[in-house]
């Protein structure tokens, strides 16, 4: 199962920092310690509104079948649909791969009609 | 024979018996649409949801021979004693009708009163205004 192939009706993204840690002296000094070369803790947010309630179940498939927030996977291209940059800038860092941060939460909006909200998280 | 309807041919009936000295009324269809835009698109675009009626009636307050309140069965719907307030039963069976001598032209909803408002002025006829909002399908439709 591979995650759904359906383009977002929203979408937020943040890049994520690189991971460092900063030291303060007495003085007002400030040290800070960088520990690696890749941004960490990218978001992605994706909401897909009135959907079908086939297209919301896609959603818990894939959810299930990465074992909720524990495997990692890449994302279709459908997802970035719309954004005209190059699509590395707004993807997980290189080398890294998208989880699930949450369970997807589903709003049933009239019969047969659903929005879905997933949020993920890049981790290498 | 082509007939233009005015406000002679209306009609505004409750539980099938035709009200007295109604001004005017109104029926309101509306459909709320469901936004599927996605990113991406340059027009948007809607799925159909939920189908509703409400609409709106001004009648004159008039009371008839028998001492009969031509508004009375309207306006105790919510405007009554006691504290239980409006229960599930407080519907009202309205028809909307052109007529044009036997050919009827009807809307018939089951409606709960939303508004009510009654006063009385100087110089002025007191008159009864209401709003209404349907509750579940359209028994007849025969205005097509």
């Amino acid at each position: 199962m591979a995650f759904p192939t359906l383009t977002p009706t929203g979408r937020e993204f943040t890049p994520g920092n690189f991971p460092s840690k900063t030291f303060n002296s007495q003085s007002g000094a400030e040290v800070r310690i960088l520990y690696g070369s890749q941004r960490v803790n990218a978001t992605l947010n994706l909401s897909y509104s009135n959907v079908s309630d086939a297209s919301v179940e896609l959603f818990l498939t894939d959810y299930a079948a990465q074992l909720g927030t524990f495997h990692t996977f890449i994302l279709p291209s459908d997802v970035f649909t719309g954004w005209s940059g190059s699509a590395s800038a707004l993807d997980a860092p290189p080398g890294a791969k998208w989880r699930y941060a949450a369970e997807p939460q589903i709003r049933a909006v009239r019969p047969g009609i659903s929005s879905v909200t997933v949020s993920l998280r890049a981790v290498a | 024979m082509a007939k233009v309807y005015t406000g002679r041919d209306g009609v505004l009936q409750l539980s099938g018996a035709t009200l007295a000295k109604v001004v005017n009324f109104s029926l309101q269809a509306n459909l709320e649409t469901l936004e599927t835009t996605t990113l991406g698109d340059s027009l948007r675009s809607y799925s159909p949801g939920v189908l509703g009626y409400s609409g709106s009636a001004s009648l004159l307050y008039y009371k008839d021979d028998d001492n009969s309140i031509n508004t009375a069965n309207i306006l105790n719907k919510l405007v009554k004693t006691g504290t239980a307030g409006v229960s599930s039963s407080d519907t009202v069976e309205l028809t909307l009708r052109w007529e044009d001598g036997v050919d009827k032209n009807d809307i018939k909803l089951t409606a709960y009163i939303t508004s009510a408002t009654i006063g009385a002025a100087t110089g002025e006829i007191s008159r009864a205004d209401i709003a209404f909002t349907g509750t579940g399908a359209l028994s007849t439709v025969s205005i097509s």
